[in-house]
């Protein structure tokens, strides 16, 4: 099947100087969603820039369902929406989809059908003739999606698409990208609220000081975590909690135990290696078996957010 | 799937421009301002031309005519030379700052449609401010001795200083990331073109070698208002200084305060005064001036490459070398050759009166 989105050694430089892409490779397949995670800098925004045409890249190749990017196959394939977008205020909301309409040559029954289609699919038809600058954030930032798909591209570039929305507004936001995915768009968005794209996206990539880390299906992107998994226990007696440690940090499977600093009861355990569910139950049992009070066991894997900060210190460390 | 995308029909910055120009109290301030001020023009040389003719002074109704349209011809360029750079100042640099650049970027909208669109937006503006001085205007017409040929003039000069003061504003724009330096940008060469000229012609005769030359017509051929006070400049048929007329002293300044505006175009020859056309200059070198600087604009505007020859680079090139071979075709037409200031010809040599020879 072909990629929908491709490059090969993607390089960028700032000024000759400044290397904000180092040999990216990423590849994106048709019809899905693709969270692109990266703290500030990292070279999300430039990736994206390069791939809506809006910068040529230094070296590398970019191939847009396997069609070498050119600005021409960019406007057309692509709807792009930037971190940080502007509206123009002194709009109604369907001028401003027939202002971008206009721009991508729409005109006449089908350009009014377009924009009374967009409307519809972000929930803004009862807005239609309200001004932009009297939306609230969310309805802008779905105005803004809007203006990206009137030309119907088969690929979405969102850039930080849920920064700056109440929770409401997110919620929102991940099921019109949902929808849109049921549409057969691919989308790629970039975001630092690793949360969020667990929640929506089928794929995920890691890049760090313009590298990626790992990139590919958020399963197996998950498989990783098993290595460092971890359990949570509750003890229902305080007296309880020596003894447990003391059974806890002698235990083979156990690289680490300790109390939470919130809840002295709570103990976070660090295995040394991936456990399955009869090694659980038999750790548990030992405890029960020696007199602990186990009032709560839970397997607990490294979420997102952790295995984010991992990596992208260890790629600081490296480099540092 | 998107697969295939047509070319606008219409701008779509245009269209835009045209459902936003006229919203917000704003276009309707500059309207009531523009208006306001031609009708105090108008009122006041009416009542200056009356207090001439109370004092003594031979006052025709075509000299009120003149005047009135010498005065609100001056005003309107006035108006058009502050207004056009501040309305286009912000197109691009506009953008950059609203966060709208790179979505436009994203479309298949080229920077020179929305540079055209941006200007041509502006110029509607302008033209209404234009019609919609024309009853002020008409007041011209109870008194008449305007030709249908100085009107003609004036309306291309208007229109070429609009599209060129609106390019400079453009200019500005896609050199600087944002509205304020490319604001204050245009007005400085606004005021480069129009005060500092003036200022160097009136003081040119006492720095010159020898002393007491007129200014060269050259300085003032970019200079709107000098353009505009030497093209409504009526030449007498017939100079009377002996004559009680009115402006004897001045015969081509029918409205003193504009005399300021007006260093340069007249000199003095010994037949009479003698107007110098700079208005053909300026209104060449306006076009000009537009065309390049859009060129320039056009690829200013870019993000990147900014400099990477185009096809539209040839469209560009035709134009102005049309414009540049239509000059040098036609350089007797605009270039001025000033007669001598009679003063520094010098003077015939009294004829030495020689004794008879004594008679032997």
């Amino acid at each position: 099947m072909t990629l929908a989105i491709e490059t090969i050694d993607l390089t960028h430089r700032y000024n000759k100087k400044l290397v904000a892409l180092d040999q990216l490779n990423l590849r994106v397949e048709q019809g899905c969603i693709y969270g692109f995670i990266g703290p500030n800098g990292a070279g999300k925004t430039t990736t994206l820039r390069i791939l809506a045409g809006l910068l040529s890249p230094t070296k590398g190749e970019v191939r847009l369902l396997g069609e070498q990017l050119t600005t021409r196959a960019a406007q057309r394939l692509v709807g792009y929406m930037p971190d940080f977008f502007g509206v123009y205020d002194d709009l109604r909301v369907w001028e401003y989809l027939d202002f971008f309409a206009r721009c991508y040559g729409l005109r006449g029954a089908r350009l009014r059908q377009v924009v009374d289609e967009l409307l519809d699919l972000v929930d803004l038809a009862g807005k239609r003739d309200a001004f932009v600058q009297t939306l609230s954030r969310g309805m802008q930032q779905r105005l803004c999606l809007a203006h990206a798909l009137v030309h119907n591209p088969p690929v979405l570039l969102l850039d930080e698409p849920a920064s700056g929305l109440d929770p409401r507004a997110r919620v929102e936001l991940r099921e019109l990208l949902r929808t849109l995915r049921d549409m057969g768009k691919t989308i790629m968005l970039s975001s630092h609220i690793l949360s969020e794209l667990a929640e929506v996206c089928d794929a995920i990539g890691i890049i760090d000081h313009g590298r990626m880390i790992i990139s590919g299906p958020l399963a197996e992107v998950q498989q990783q975590l098993a290595a460092s998994a971890r359990a949570r226990l509750r003890i229902a007696r305080e007296r309880d909690v020596v003894l447990a440690l003391a059974l806890l940090q002698r235990h083979p499977l156990v690289s680490a135990a300790s109390a939470a600093a919130a809840d002295p009861r709570a103990l976070i355990i660090d295995f040394s290696e991936a456990l399955n569910e009869e090694q659980c139950a038999a750790i548990l049992a030992e405890l029960v078996n020696a007199g602990v009070a186990v009032s709560e066991f839970s397997a607990r894997s490294e979420n997102l957010e952790e295995l984010f900060l991992r990596l992208t210190a260890n790629t600081g460390q490296a480099n540092g | 799937m998107a697969t295939h995308i047509r070319r606008p029909l219409l701008n779509p910055i245009l269209v835009r421009e045209a459902r936003t120009r006229m919203r917000g109290f704003r276009p309707y301030l500059i309207l009531t301002v523009f208006l306001l001020l031609l009708i105090l023009s108008t009122f006041g040389i009416y009542q200056y031309m009356v207090f001439q003719a109370r004092t003594g002074m031979v006052v025709l109704s075509s000299h009120i005519g003149q005047a009135l349209f010498k005065g609100l011809a001056f005003t309107e360029m006035f108006f058009i030379v502050l207004v056009a750079p501040v309305l286009t100042s912000g197109a691009i640099s506009g953008e950059r700052e609203r966060l709208t650049y790179d979505m436009l970027l994203a479309t298949p909208l080229k920077p020179g449609q929305m540079l055209a669109g941006k200007l041509i937006g502006v110029l509607s503006y302008l033209l209404l401010l234009i019609v919609a001085s024309i009853p002020v205007f008409s007041t011209v017409l109870i008194f008449g001795g305007v030709e249908l040929r100085t009107l003609i003039w004036v309306v291309l000069l208007l229109g070429s200083a609009a599209l060129f003061f609106g390019t400079i504003g453009l200019f500005c724009s896609s050199l600087f990331g944002r509205t304020t330096p490319a604001t204050i940008a245009s007005y400085t060469i606004v005021l480069l073109l129009s005060g500092v000229p003036l200022l160097v012609a009136s003081i040119w005769p006492q720095f010159s070698n020898p002393m007491g030359q007129s200014p060269p017509p050259w300085l003032l051929y970019l200079n709107p208002f000098s353009a505009i006070v030497a093209v409504t400049t009526v030449t007498p048929t017939a100079f009377q200084p002996d004559m009680p007329f009115f402006g004897v002293n001045d015969p081509f300044m029918l409205v003193p305060f504009l005399s300021q505006f007006s260093v340069g175009i007249v000199r003095y020859a010994p037949e009479g005064p003698v107007l110098m056309p700079v208005y053909r200059a300026t209104l060449l070198g306006f076009w000009l001036g537009t065309f390049v600087l859009l060129w320039l604009s056009s690829h200013l505007a870019l993000p990147a490459r900014r400099w990477r020859p185009r096809w539209s680079d040839l469209g560009f090139v035709a134009v102005v070398g049309a414009i540049a071979l239509l000059m040098w075709v036609r350089i007797d037409w605009w270039w001025i050759v000033p007669p001598v200031d009679p003063w520094l010809v010098p003077m015939e040599p009294m004829p030495v009166p020689i004794d008879p020879a004594p008679v032997p």
